[in-house]
This record gives C-alpha cells, sequence and structure tokens, in this order.
C-alpha cells in the first residue's frame, strides 16, 4: 500500500497533475470571476473545480474567505450550463460546513429539485440538505416528503439519504417521513428499498418492538433488493444477539430461520451476508453452523476472487472458535494454496495452520515459504501470528517453525513486521524449555543485523536473563559483546547490562567479563554506557553475591516516576536521616491482560490514584501509597444507587474510597457518606463525605482508618451503610423541590480487608539465590495444610496467589502436565517495606496438600500469612 | 431594443407578494397560493423583446443582512411593501433606509412599489411617499407606484419603469 503512495506520488511530481501548484489566495481570486456577467460556464467550472481539489487535500478555509466565495458562487445559479450547476451543488456541500449564511441558497435549490431537469433534482436535494439546519427543515419539509417517494429512483434515493443524515441534527421531524419511507421500501429499485430500509431502521431503532415488528414484517415480504436483504440479515443479527443475552436464545427463533433461508438466495452477496452471520452469531452450535461453512466451502472455489477471499477470510476467523467445523473445508482450502492471488493464499494456509493436523505443518510451512517475500508486511503479520498460535498448539513442532521465523527475521521488513517475529520467538522461549537454546541463537544471530534499536535493547535484555540460565552462557557472550564494538549507545548500554548479568550469575565467566570486557567499557565515548560499565564493575568486584543479586540481578523493583518524585520530595526538604528506597511506592506488575491492552504507555494503578488522593487536602499526610485494590462492588448494578469501593494501602492508615453513583433522576442526594463498622483493633480517623450527589454524576467519599498494631486483626470485614439526605427534585432540571430534605441510608455489601490488600507483588529473577540469603537473615515460618476444597494442582496455585497477592517467581505458576506435585514460589512486601519470600510445596492426593514456608525480614508478618491461609 | 445582459435587483419586506407580483408580471395571471422566498431565486422574465433578470430575494428578517450581497452592479432596486398594513410599513421604511445608506449602493434607482391599492384601507402614493419618507433620498432617482397583483393594477406603467431603466441602466 505504501509502495503504491509513494509511486502515485513521484507520478504526480513528475507534472501528471494540473492541480500541483495551485495557492488557496490565487484560487480564491479568481473565484470573483463568478460575480462578471455574462458567466463564462468553462472558466467557472474550471475555478469551482480548484477550489473542490483544495478542499478535498485538506487546505482550511477561514470563515469569512469561505463566506465570500460562497456568495459569488450563488451567483452562478443565473447559468443555465449543466455541468457549472452540477458542479456548484458540489461547492455548496463542501462549503456549507465553514461559511455564513449558507441558507440563502434554499429557494434556489427547492426550485431545482422540484423542477423539470433530472440530472438537478438528486444532487439538489443533497445540496439542500446539508445547507439546512432544524429551523429551516420546516420549510422544505413538504418537498422532502414529495422526494422520497418521487418516482425517479435517483431523486428517491438521494431523499432518503438526505433523511438518513438529518436524522443527526433533526431526529423528530424525519420520523414524521416513516409513512414516506414506508411507501418507499416497496419500490421497485434495488437502491431505493435499501436506503428506505437504512431510514425506517435509524427511525426505530431505540424502539426494539418497532425493530422487532419491521423485521418480522420484511422477512415476509422477501425483498427484491439484495443490498435491503444484506441488511434485514445484519438488523436480524443484532436482534438475536440481544434476545440471546436476554433468555438462552434457541434456533427455532423465526429470525433464525430467516438468516437460514438467506443461504439459498439467489444473489450471491445475500448467501455470504447470512453465512457470516450464521458463523459469526454467538451461541452458534455446530449443527446451524454446517450449512453456512458449506456455503463457504462452495464460495471457495468460485470464480469470482472477490467471493474465495470473502470466503477464505471468514473461514480464517472461525477457525478459532469452531476448528471442527472448519477442517471440512480443509480439501477445498488445499486447492486455494496457490491460488494466483496472494491475499487468498495466504489466508488459506493461515486458516490450515489453525486447523491442520500436526502432520500437515511442514508441508504449509514449505509452501507459504515459497511466496513470503511477496506478500506485504500486514499479511506477513497475519502469517506470524498464525505460526505463534501453532508453536502452542503443537509444541514439538518448534524446530520447523523457528527455523521459518528465523528466515523471515533476515528478510526486509519494517520494525512491526520484526518486532511480531520476535515477540513470537520470545513467546515461544518462554513457554517451551526445549525452544529455549535454539530460540536465543536465531535472536542472537538477528541482532548481528538488526537496524531496529528498540528490538535489538529488548533481545539484549532477553539474553541477560535467560542466557546466563543455559546450559552454556558463555557461547552469548561474543554475541553481545559485538554489540559494544559495533552499535550506537543505547545498544551498548543495554549489551553492557547483559554482560553484566552473566557476570553476577555465573562465577567462572566472571574474571573475563569484569576484567576484560567490561573494563574495556569502562573508556566508552558514551556517558550511560560508561556510568553502567562502572557500576557493574565496582559491584562485581566486591565478590558479594547477595550484593550482586540485590543490586545486579533483581534491579530496581520501584516505580520510576515515584522513585523521581520522592528523591524531588527529599532534595526539596533536606533532613539528616538517609533517603530510605522503602518509602518509594513499589512498581506494580501488571497482569498480561493490561499489557496488552495499554501496550507500554502505563501509569500504575498506584500512581493514578495517588494523583487523585493527593488532590484531597485532608488526605495527604498518611505517607506514600502503597497498594490499591481493584474496584469492588458493593452493590448489585441495577439498583437505586451504585456503589463501588477501592481499598487503598497506606503504611498505617487504611483509605476507603467509595465511588457514588445516583441513578434516580428525582433525587438529589447531599452530605452523602459511608458508615463502616470496622472490627476491634481498627481505629476511625475521618470521613470525608461528598457533598451533592446529583443524578447520574459520579461522587466519590473516603473513610480514613488506622491500621491495628496486632498484625493479626489487620483482616477483617467491615459493615457498611450509605447514609445521605435526599431532596426530591424535577427529573428535567435536576433542581430540587424545597429546601427539606429528609434522612435515609441504604445497605451496602461488606467491605473485606484480606492480606492480599497489604502486600504488593516483587518479580524476583533468580528465586533460587533470594531465598537461600533469606536463610540467614530472615525469620522463617513453616506449615501444613489440606486444600481438601481443590481438585487440581493448577486451581490450587491460581488461588493461592490471589489470595495472597504475591508475585509468582520463575514462573511456578504454571504447572506441568501430568505431573502430581508442584512447587510454588511467591515474593512480595508486606506494607512497612517487609520482604516475604513463600515457597508452597504442593502435592495432589484427595485434595491439595500443601507445605508452606514463609520467610520474612518481620516475624509478625510471617506469623500473618501462616495464619492468614489456615 | 435591449435584451440579454440586464439585471434587476428586487427585495421584497412584504415576502408574499412580490413572487405574485413577478408571477403576473411573467403570465399575466394572478395566483393566491405563493410561496415565500426562502434565500434567493434567480429568474429571468422575458416580455416582448426585453429580459429582465431578477434576484428575487427573500424579506424575513433573516435574510435582511444579505440583501446588499446581491445588490451590487444591479441596474435598479425594486422595493415592495404592503400598503394596506399600516403596521408594517414603519419597519420597511427603516429597512429600506439602512439598505440605501449601503456606499455600494449609491446611485442606483429605486422603484418602491405598494401592493394591495384593492383593499379600501390602502395607502396610495401620495401617504406612501409620506410614510416611507421617500423625500429624503435625494441622492438617486426614485418612484413610487401603487398597484395590485390581484387586479393587475398598473403592473403595465411598472413594466415601462423597468424596461426604461434598462435603456439608461446599460453600463
Amino acid at each position: 500500500m505504501n509502495a503504491f503512495k509513494r509511486d502515485k506520488k513521484e507520478e504526480e511530481e513528475g507534472g501528471g497533475n494540473p492541480f500541483q501548484n495551485i495557492e488557496k489566495t490565487t484560487v480564491l481570486q479568481e473565484a470573483r470571476t463568478f460575480n462578471d456577467t455574462p458567466v463564462n460556464p468553462r472558466k467557472c467550472t474550471h475555478i469551482l473545480t480548484k477550489i473542490l481539489y483544495l478542499l478535498n487535500q485538506g487546505e482550511q478555509l477561514g470563515t469569512t474567505e469561505a463566506t465570500e466565495a460562497f456568495f459569488a458562487m450563488t451567483k452562478l445559479f443565473q447559468s443555465r450550463d449543466v455541468i457549472l450547476r452540477r458542479m456548484v451543488y458540489l461547492g455548496i456541500k463542501e462549503l456549507s460546513g465553514i461559511a455564513e449564511d449558507v441558507i440563502i441558497v434554499t429557494s434556489s435549490l427547492t426550485k431545482d429539485m422540484t423542477g423539470k431537469e433530472d440530472l438537478y433534482r438528486a444532487a439538489a436535494i443533497r445540496a439542500l440538505c446539508s445547507i439546512t439546519d432544524v429551523t429551516m427543515l420546516q420549510a422544505i419539509e413538504r418537498y422532502m416528503k414529495q422526494a422520497i417517494v418521487d418516482r425517479n429512483c435517483a431523486v428517491s434515493s438521494a431523499a432518503l439519504v438526505s433523511s438518513l443524515h438529518l436524522t443527526k441534527i433533526a431526529g423528530d421531524v424525519v420520523k414524521r417521513w416513516v409513512n414516506e419511507a414506508q411507501e418507499a421500501v416497496n419500490s421497485d429499485s434495488v437502491m431505493v428499498q435499501y436506503h428506505a430500509l437504512g431510514v425506517l431502521y435509524h427511525i426505530r431503532k431505540s424502539d426494539r418492538l418497532a425493530v422487532n415488528k419491521l423485521v418480522a414484517k420484511l422477512t415476509r415480504m422477501s425483498l427484491k433488493s439484495p443490498y435491503a436483504v444484506c441488511m434485514l440479515i445484519r438488523i436480524a443479527c443484532k436482534l438475536l444477539e440481544e434476545e440471546d443475552s436476554a433468555e438462552g436464545g434457541s434456533s427455532d427463533s423465526p429470525l433464525f430461520e430467516f438468516i437460514e433461508s438467506c443461504l439459498r438466495h439467489k444473489s450471491e452477496m445475500v448467501i455470504y451476508e447470512a453465512a457470516r452471520a450464521i458463523v459469526n452469531l454467538r451461541r452458534t452450535t455446530s449443527r446451524e453452523l454446517a450449512p453456512a461453512v458449506s456455503v463457504l466451502q462452495l464460495f471457495c472455489s468460485s470464480p469470482k476472487p472477490t467471493l474465495r477471499f470473502a470466503a477464505v477470510r471468514t473461514l480464517n476467523k472461525v477457525a478459532m472458535s469452531h476448528p471442527a467445523a472448519v477442517t471440512a473445508c480443509n480439501l477445498d482450502l488445499e486447492n486455494l494454496i496457490t491460488d494466483s492471488n496472494r491475499s487468498i493464499a495466504t489466508l488459506t494456509i493461515t486458516t490450515l495452520l489453525k486447523t491442520g493436523a500436526e502432520s500437515s505443518v511442514d508441508r504449509l510451512m514449505k509452501q507459504i515459504a515459497t511466496f513470503v517475500s511477496e506478500i506485504s508486511d500486514e499479511f506477513k503479520i497475519v502469517v506470524v501470528q498464525a505460526i505463534r498460535a501453532l508453536c502452542l498448539k503443537f509444541p514439538r513442532k518448534h524446530g520447523v517453525l523457528m527455523n521459518f521465523l528465523s528466515a523471515m527475521l533476515r528478510d526486509e521488513g519494517g520494525l512491526e513486521y520484526k518486532a511480531s517475529i520476535a515477540d513470537t520467538i520470545i513467546t515461544i522461549i518462554e513457554e517451551n524449555p526445549e525452544a529455549k537454546e535454539t530460540g536465543l541463537a536465531h535472536l542472537c544471530e538477528f541482532i548481528e543485523d538488526c537496524e531496529h534499536t528498540s528490538l535489538a535493547v529488548r533481545i539484549l535484555h532477553l539474553l541477560g536473563k535467560e542466557g546466563p540460565r543455559t546450559k552454556q552462557p558463555s557461547r552469548y557472550i561474543r554475541f553481545i559483546y559485538n554489540r559494544v564494538i559495533l552499535e550506537n549507545a543505547p545498544v551498548r548500554a543495554a549489551a553492557v547490562a547483559a554482560m553484566a548479568q552473566f557476570g553476577a550469575t555465573c562465577p567462572d565467566l566472571l574474571p573475563n567479563i569484569q576484567v576484560v570486557l567490561l573494563a574495556r567499557c569502562q573508556m566508552d565515548t558514551d556517558d550511560e554506557v560508561r556510568d553502567r560499565a562502572t557500576y557493574y564493575c565496582s559491584i562485581l568486584e566486591k565478590q558479594d553475591k547477595a550484593l550482586a543479586n540485590r543490586y545486579i540481578v533483581e534491579g530496581l523493583q520501584v516505580w520510576i516516576p515515584s522513585l523521581e518524585k520522592s528523591l524531588h520530595q527529599y532534595t526539596i526538604n533536606p533532613s539528616d536521616v538517609p533517603f530510605d528506597m522503602k518509602s518509594v511506592p513499589l512498581a506494580s506488575i501488571p497482569s498480561p491482560e493490561e499489557i496488552v491492552n495499554t501496550s507500554g504507555k502505563a501509569v500504575s494503578r498506584e500512581e493514578s490514584y495517588a494523583e487523585k488522593l493527593q488532590s484531597v487536602p485532608e488526605l495527604v499526610a498518611f505517607g506514600p501509597l502503597f497498594r490499591s485494590s481493584e474496584p469492588v462492588e458493593l452493590t448489585e448494578s441495577e439498583t437505586e444507587y451504585v456503589v463501588r469501593c477501592i481499598k487503598h494501602c497506606f503504611p498505617q492508615h487504611l483509605i476507603l474510597q467509595f465511588d457514588c453513583l445516583n441513578t434516580l433522576n428525582d433525587q438529589l442526594l447531599e452530605n452523602v457518606h459511608v458508615q463502616v463498622e470496622p472490627p476491634d483493633g481498627y481505629q476511625l480517623v475521618r470521613e470525608i463525605p461528598c457533598p451533592r450527589l446529583p443524578y447520574s454524576e459520579l461522587g466519590t467519599t473516603y473513610v480514613v482508618l488506622q491500621f491495628p498494631d496486632e498484625l493479626g486483626a489487620t483482616v477483617g470485614t467491615f459493615n457498611a451503610t450509605l447514609k445521605f439526605l435526599v431532596k426530591d427534585c424535577d427529573p428535567a432540571t435536576g433542581l430540587p423541590d424545597s429546601d427539606e430534605g429528609y434522612d435515609d441510608e441504604y445497605m451496602l455489601e461488606d467491605v473485606e480487608v484480606t492480606l492480599g490488600d497489604q502486600i504488593q507483588k516483587v518479580t524476583k529473577a533468580n528465586f533460587g539465590a533470594a531465598w537461600e540469603e533469606a536463610a540467614a537473615s530472615h525469620c522463617e515460618l513453616e506449615d501444613t495444610y489440606s486444600l481438601s476444597n481443590m481438585g487440581t494442582l493448577e486451581e490450587a496455585v491460581k488461588n493461592i496467589v490471589s489470595f495472597l497477592g504475591m508475585q509468582p517467581a520463575e514462573r511456578s505458576d504454571r504447572v506441568p502436565e501430568g505431573k502430581s506435585s508442584h512447587t510454588l514460589f511467591l515474593a512480595g512486601v508486606y506494607r512497612g517495606g517487609y520482604d516475604i519470600l513463600v515457597r508452597a510445596k504442593l502435592a495432589l492426593a484427595e485434595g491439595v496438600t500443601m507445605q508452606l514456608t514463609v520467610r520474612s525480614t518481620n516475624a509478625d508478618v510471617a506469623e500473618l500469612v501462616t495464619s492468614a491461609v489456615g | 431594443m435591449l435584451a440579454g445582459s440586464y439585471a434587476v435587483e428586487v427585495i421584497s419586506v412584504n415576502y408574499c407578494f412580490l413572487n405574485a407580483f413577478f408571477f403576473v408580471l411573467q403570465s399575466g395571471q394572478f395566483s393566491e397560493d405563493m410561496i415565500p422566498t426562502v434565500g434567493f431565486n434567480m429568474r429571468k422574465i422575458t416580455k416582448g423583446n426585453v429580459t429582465i433578470k431578477v434576484w428575487d430575494i427573500g424579506g424575513q428578517p433573516r435574510f435582511r443582512s444579505m440583501w446588499e450581497r446581491y445588490c451590487r452592479g444591479v441596474n435598479a432596486i425594486v422595493y415592495m411593501v404592503d400598503a394596506a398594513d399600516p403596521e408594517k410599513i414603519e419597519a420597511s421604511r427603516n429597512e429600506l433606509h439602512s439598505l440605501l445608506d449601503k456606499p455600494q449602493l449609491t446611485g442606483i434607482p429605486v422603484l418602491v412599489l405598494g401592493n394591495k391599492r384593492d383593499l379600501p384601507h390602502a395607502l396610495d402614493e401620495n401617504g406612501l411617499i409620506e410614510r416611507m419618507n421617500l423625500c429624503a433620498i435625494q441622492d438617486r432617482e426614485i418612484c413610487c407606484y401603487s398597484i395590485s397583483c390581484k387586479e393587475k393594477d398598473n403592473i403595465d406603467i411598472t413594466l415601462q419603469w423597468l424596461i426604461a431603466h434598462s435603456k439608461s441602466g446599460v453600463r
């Protein structure tokens, strides 16, 4: 696509475009010619073309300029030249949004739309509707109604489509044209029928019953227009989906019958639409799917490329949700592998990869390799994604797939394409330990010739993390050190960091890395590279395993922007006490979904809440925010008042944030607050009520509590009641009827404060080292539990992780298949900065038995953890 | 005689009847059911061997600010008022005077038509000249006729005035 655009541009530069060098001011100057008498149609048409060209190129006209040009243009109505007049309509439409007083042409356009010249009528309607505002619509309503039912189908279509546009500014007026639209549905013209259905649906779409009736009526009368039938299918699908979500849906619904009957329509477009609709319906069963898939199968062998493409594309989409149904088409798909249209071939192969058996993978990969260089990046990414899915499905095939990916990596391609390949390789490495060494080797080879700094940095980071724990770490060093010699500063810095990881983890490599390689880097021309090299060198020199572990292997655990803020605060108020890293909020570890959604530009949840809490003056004094929980609903979703609670944990305090929503439009709530009854030990510090809570606006009230000294008492349940003063008010204005109000209250569900709320997750890259180290310096508690209600190890692991709110280390949250015992490692920090490490040995035997070992810097915390689990 | 490139500017405050007037002028018939002009309409009237080009502009208040845009470079301004509605005459007078104050329109001849002379209380020419304060307009040729579209009274002298100004107006 891009290449195509560029070619076109080059052509233009060659002088193909007569409008290449026109300028706004000159053209507007020329537009004064419009005022001349007699009008020169040819000249004026040319000038109008230039104006339209400029507008379509994105040129902005000021209001005065546009108004001048517009009024000059209206003078052209004196000419009878058909071409010029039609250009004027286009000009009116383009300028109607910018110029002032455009309604001046109303009469001229109504005259044209009702006149004898058919060439004018449709275009005049479109122009008229673009200049009309709500106040003027009354004046033309009569003409619009007539035009909708006009015998000329171009006129009728134009009126219908314009009506559709007008619903945006005057939906109520257009609603009055429903009878005319109804009549137009019966038109013989294919387009008019389609447009009329569009208008009818738009008028009624907010009223489900009316839509139901409309669909029921139209499905019986068999529309002539295939476009209208396609639209009807879409409307029916929407209704079906709504029905489904309301009450379990079934295939004997008349709507579904209608869609299915469309599979036997004579128009291919309708057949395809019906098949696509059935395939995409959320709850289609495989029995219902069969006829739709067989239709698509037929299309696969159609002589028309569009049909083949549509069929394969749809099959590709369903391949994931209903692989069995698509497998039936495999034979037909095989024939499309060699389709001369590359898009079809690519989609076919990726579909087959999704549905095919393990045995066919090799053959398909060979096929796709023959033309992968000929398809666009966009499709290459589709291929890569298919391979990624395949790797997860058939882990044993990683050899073939990995080779293929590395070949793709060597080809030309954009950053997005390369990144998707690297991502896939990284995923494979993470998912499949067997593929690790080959995967790393391919990535090493790739960075030898990688033009994308961001990718090289990521891969170096990965090498630093994974490389030291392979069988032969030394083989990666050369690749990494090459970067130091050959690349730009950011890559060199990343390479230095990666080498330091090897130095800290592999004692036999240490002398070489420290004395030779890092020492050389200390001479680098770039500050950052030098700084890093010096930093790592001095840590490695100490030969202290614990030190290296903490400052090289684990890295910084805090949230960098918070660290910056805290340091800034510290420099503003200097004190004799040294800066305490523990006062900095920890970086929260985003869940995989969050990583996908925010794609990297994340502000942590704590960070955004912290800012919100900072803005409430009463809440500033409680220190840095340690952890915020996910919002918890304290009401059913469809009640009068909706309340959500977020628990903010501070070193010594707990702030409960209640987000309240008033869904009654005849009530204004004042002095809204939540009364909580905390368990023993908690002290209520302060309540911050929400002064006013009008209808449908979110209001927030806070409760501040102090944690009990006895840690065991911090876990508990709070009764909560919403209390407020009600003032009845007028639903329309939202103003209260009187100043008098009455007190009322509303029971909320209990707020539970768990252990997890008080623990922040921490990633440990090398849990083993940390665990050994903790044996000496931490207190340890051990206990054995029987988790009788857990059926599988996976379930037990999931529950323990979510209950403790700690981060699983070294992928120990994944239970290998077929094992009857498993060890889970967890790491976290308790509020106040006490480290916790947990080792849970699980064994499956009529329920799950767990031996839990907790090591913590604080004995009370360790005790709390062991007691809370029980 | 002249034909062709000749434009007459027409403005009406009592908007309904101007359409009626040109309808009568063109076809010689009167029709009660005429729609007001919304915005402007361009029309050509051929009477004998004279072609009159008319910019017919709506008289409703929201269009008044736009009149001026169409007055530049025309041969004459025709201004029609309802002679039987004394309450509106004052507003008509103010609008006319403010229009003629525009510097671009200096010197363009003006024809004021008082419609509905068939009604008993309608003002005659002298009454109109007085109420519209036409004596105050000194910088151009100005003329006033009392007509009736319905009875087709004085339509011919109006036409003659327009034809006469087509001769003198050729520039």
